[in-house]
């Protein structure tokens, strides 16, 4: 078999039915049979390197006690998870005992004992490291910036050193909680495919490749000679069922799949073709930086075209029609998790046609406190009353900053903007930009600008030092920035 | 077949429809599209984008494209596959089912679902590392330095280990660039040539940022700029100019040129201006002293300083100049003693005599910028000497 050729070094996973005595651990020469796979079930979590695997396989008992070796050298598997079932088929089997041998720490034997002769189907589950799947994203968005095509992607990844053939894969989005790591249970090195010559690896991984694209042999062999219509006989990309479980979200991969150790496949879960999106540029400095970004809005929502599942974390690719029958590259980002019905931000960076500057115009202060001599007597400079006192110092004052927040747009589309300011302390926020405060320290304030305009955003801040500090928040003032 | 087609190449299995799957992996026929546009987009401030497209024979049923890029840095997870609609009205139906990542090595295979034979235009894109991209300028300014004709070039530098011998290459502005660009080759193209720029030459005075031409004798750095400003009635305007070199040189009168400098063109937007350093003048003289220093208390520890900045200028030239004096007020601060953490709060006093005050659009709070007329040297060689003062009044220090 290619992949067991590809894989040689991995002994892989092997149930032996030991044909001897009840007593065998000791024994040198054994013969055993070893029954094959009948159904693979992975259960993949992204939040942790955990994936649960459920195998089913028909073994034939006589009666009376049949010990069962199950062995897993070179692969992540977790031993104290390893567990023996018989659905279905309780009443005539029992598992006696279960033993760790302690010369061979990649091994079990159980001890089953049979009421007759007989056929069954038995289910080992066991956790194994080294599955893992991850989601991610490719956005293009039209040339006007108004729809968004969105297509969400999953990709599993076998690193576990073990291939899986035909297997069903259910991908688990959310978070659990596990008290140890499944590969430090395990301890046990991933084995690393040989090196081959270029060519016959080449052919091996185009074997390989075609056996994992197959979804099954039967339905393929019929698709390529049976003479049915074209429409009837076109393989679609495979559905991905997307249902909720309590916390957590399941998606099933339809059918079957086979993941060879150390490939990795990808597959769509949903594409939606135009998700209405705005473009927003926002300055946030603990969010985004010391930089204005721009920003494509949408919403994980029905109306949106999407809303059907949420969006597990994962890297999006953004890219833009560029109108010359090309793409934009515009921006790699990872988003966490998006529930259904939140919002998704795009992040693509700044923007080379929107100019974005802070200027400081004019600093001056004023309702300057002195305390005299050191003691609590505090007096107002300027004051009709005053005395220029000689021994008094400067105790309290208001620190008038007046900036100008320049905004150019050079895009040929009118843009808004929305910008965020935290100012710690007692301060005053004068100007006639309808701002709003975001916290007690951060003010907000937006403007559009029209192509080709720019904008001179005038506010004059007002620090209150000293003396004259009574709280720690910004308020907001409605006038004229003294320039 | 080329080396660069070994080295990155697109194949499909083509299957043959009497065998069963197995057997199909045995007997199979590669094909080796070749690329029919290939469009390199170096929109993008740090990435360059790279769109192929190929005709690829499909089977009726599953085909299996494999793309691989041997020695190249192409980024895997910026791959996008794209069936692209015929245009000849055939009704071939394609889909990619999957993506399948093989270990160790730069390749994957696309599952394509094909609903009868026959060939599609396929459009590959993904980010390329070892394709970069710089932008240089050359200036030739007049003779008489009104105007100056600006070229500016792309220089594109291709150590990506793949040849693109037919390319359309758009750097985000302008028209497109049609060049093959060949393994480890430099290409460099024209992409604009701007004739009759307005030009500017600055004289400009700023200690803190140019220094002193002589400490001791308080003699201040003149350096001198070309001026040129990114808007349309310079031809230009419609796009920023991208941060580069630029060679300047000067029409020396006799129909040819002399080179008279290079420096480092800054990134400029629409509306703004390049400054393209040339050197110091030595013609133009300026000594700076502080006249003088004084303050008054208002209040304890409260003062107002009185501080008036001499300035001796001569214009050695036989031209007249515009010199841009610049003041930046904490830095004076600092050189009278005021140690203080505040910005300055100033007025300029009476004593003052520039003229028309600080260009609003060159100071700010603590920068001031005075634009001072240097009449010629007359012809009997006695360079006048201009005196101004600059006095600032500082208010509230402690």
């Amino acid at each position: 078999m290619v992949i067991a050729m590809m894989n040689k070094t991995i002994t892989g996973l092997c149930l032996s039915l030991l044909l001897m005595a009840n007593v065998v651990h000791a024994r040198n020469v054994d013969l055993s049979t070893v029954p094959d796979r009948q159904a693979v079930q992975l259960t993949i979590y992204n939040s942790e390197d955990l994936t649960l695997v459920r195998e089913t396989r028909i073994v034939t008992f006589k009666q009376g006690i049949n010990p069962l070796q199950f062995s897993w050298a070179n692969t992540l598997i977790d031993p104290t998870s390893v567990d023996l079932q018989f659905p279905g088929q309780a009443d005539g089997l029992e598992v006696l005992d279960t033993t760790f041998p302690h010369d061979k720490p990649q091994m079990l034997y159980w001890n089953v004992h049979s009421y007759a002769d007989r056929e069954a189907k038995i289910q080992i589950e066991y956790f194994t490291s080294g599955i893992s799947w991850s989601a991610d994203y490719l956005a293009i968005a039209d040339r006007e910036e108004q729809n968004l095509q969105l297509e969400s992607f999953v990709r599993v990844r076998n690193d576990s050193g073990e291939d899986y053939e035909n297997a069903q894969v259910r991908l688990v989005v959310g978070t659990i909680n596990l008290v140890e790591k499944i590969a430090e249970l395990a301890r046990i090195p991933v084995s690393r495919v040989n090196e081959l010559e270029k060519e016959e690896y080449r052919r091996l991984r185009q074997q390989a490749g075609k056996r994992m694209m197959a979804f099954d042999a039967v339905s393929n062999e019929a698709l390529l000679s049976a003479p049915a219509p074209a429409a009837e006989a076109m393989a679609q990309p495979k559905q991905i069922v997307k249902e909720g479980l309590s916390e957590y979200f399941i998606y099933t991969i339809e059918g079957t799949e086979t993941v060879p150790n150390g490939w990795s496949k990808r597959l769509r879960s949903f594409e939606a073709d135009a998700v209405p999106f705005k473009v927003q540029y926002r300055y946030r400095v603990r969010e985004y930086g010391n930089q204005l970004v721009r920003l494509y809005l949408l919403t994980n929502d029905i109306e949106s075209g999407l809303g059907t599942t949420p969006l597990p974390d994962g890297q999006v690719r953004i890219f833009r029609d560029n109108g010359r029958d090309g793409l934009s590259y515009l921006a790699a980002q990872t988003i966490k998790y998006v529930p259904i019905g939140d919002k998704i931000e795009l992040n693509l960076g700044t923007d080379p046609e929107v100019i974005f500057e802070l200027v400081k115009l004019k600093t001056f202060r004023d309702n300057l406190w002195m305390r005299v001599k050191g003691g609590n007597i505090y007096r107002q400079v300027g004051s009709i009353n005053a005395r220029v006192e000689i021994n008094s110092q400067v105790a309290g004052w208001d620190e008038h900053q007046v900036f100008s927040q320049r905004v150019r747009n050079y895009t040929g589309k009118p843009i808004a903007v929305e910008i965020r300011r935290e100012y710690p302390g007692d301060t005053v926020f004068r100007s006639q930009l309808n701002p709003k405060l975001h916290d007690f320290r951060t003010v907000e304030f937006s403007a559009t600008l029209e192509p080709g305009e720019k904008a001179d955003l005038h506010h004059e801040i007002v620090e209150k030092h000293g003396y004259n500090k009574k709280q720690d928040r910004v308020t907001l003032e409605k006038g004229a920035v003294r320039l | 077949m080329t080396r660069t087609t070994l080295l990155r190449t697109l194949c499909t299995l083509l299957l043959l429809s009497t065998f069963s799957l197995d057997a199909f992996a045995r007997i199979k026929l590669i094909t080796l599209p070749v690329r029919e546009r290939v469009e390199i987009q170096l929109d993008h401030p740090d990435l360059t984008l790279v769109e192929e497209e190929r005709i690829v024979p499909l089977v009726k049923g599953i085909n299996q494209v494999d793309f691989a890029w041997a020695n190249t840095r192409i980024d895997p997870n910026t791959l996008v596959f794209r069936v692209l609609a015929p245009t000849d009205g055939t009704q071939l139906d394609v889909k990619v089912l999957s993506v399948s990542y093989p270990p160790n090595e730069n390749a994957l295979v696309w599952a394509v679902s094909a609903s009868d034979s026959g060939a599609v235009r396929v459009r590959i894109s993904y980010v390329l590392g070892g394709l970069d991209k710089q932008f240089h300028y050359r200036a030739v300014a007049a003779n008489d330095e009104q105007t100056l004709t600006l070229s500016q070039y792309l220089r594109i530098k291709n150590h990506a280990n793949e040849a693109y011998d037919q390319t359309n290459v758009w750097v985000g502005f302008g028209e497109q660039v049609a060049k093959p660009i060949g393994l480890n080759e430099t290409k460099e193209v024209l992409l604009g040539k701007y004739r009759d720029v307005p030009l500017k030459k600055t004289y400009t005075s700023d200690p803190q940022q140019f220094g002193y031409l002589d400490r001791a004798k308080d003699k201040l750095n003149v350096p001198m700029h070309y001026v040129l400003k990114n808007e349309a009635v310079s031809g230009l305007g419609q796009a920023s100019l991208p941060y580069g070199k630029a060679r300047i040189f000067q029409d020396d009168g006799r129909g040819g040129t002399a080179f008279i400098g290079e420096d480092w063109g800054k990134f400029t937007p629409p509306d703004d201006e390049m400054a393209l350093y040339l050197g110091l003048a030595r013609d133009i003289v300026i000594k700076r002293t502080i006249e003088k220093n004084e303050r008054e208390r208002i209040a304890g520890n409260l003062y107002r300083h009185q501080l008036i900045v001499k300035y001796e200028i001569e214009n050695f030239k036989d031209t007249p100049a515009v010199l841009d004096l610049v003041e930046r007020v904490s830095y004076l601060r600092n050189e009278v003693g005021i140690q203080s953490p505040r910005d300055p709060e100033w007025q300029l006093g009476n004593n003052t005599t520039l003229n028309n005050g600080p260009d609003p659009d060159k100071s700010d709070f603590d920068k001031l910028t005075f634009h001072v007329d240097l009449p010629a040297r007359p012809g009997d060689g006695e360079a006048p000497k201009q005196i101004h003062k600059l006095h600032l009044v500082l208010n509230n220090e402690w």
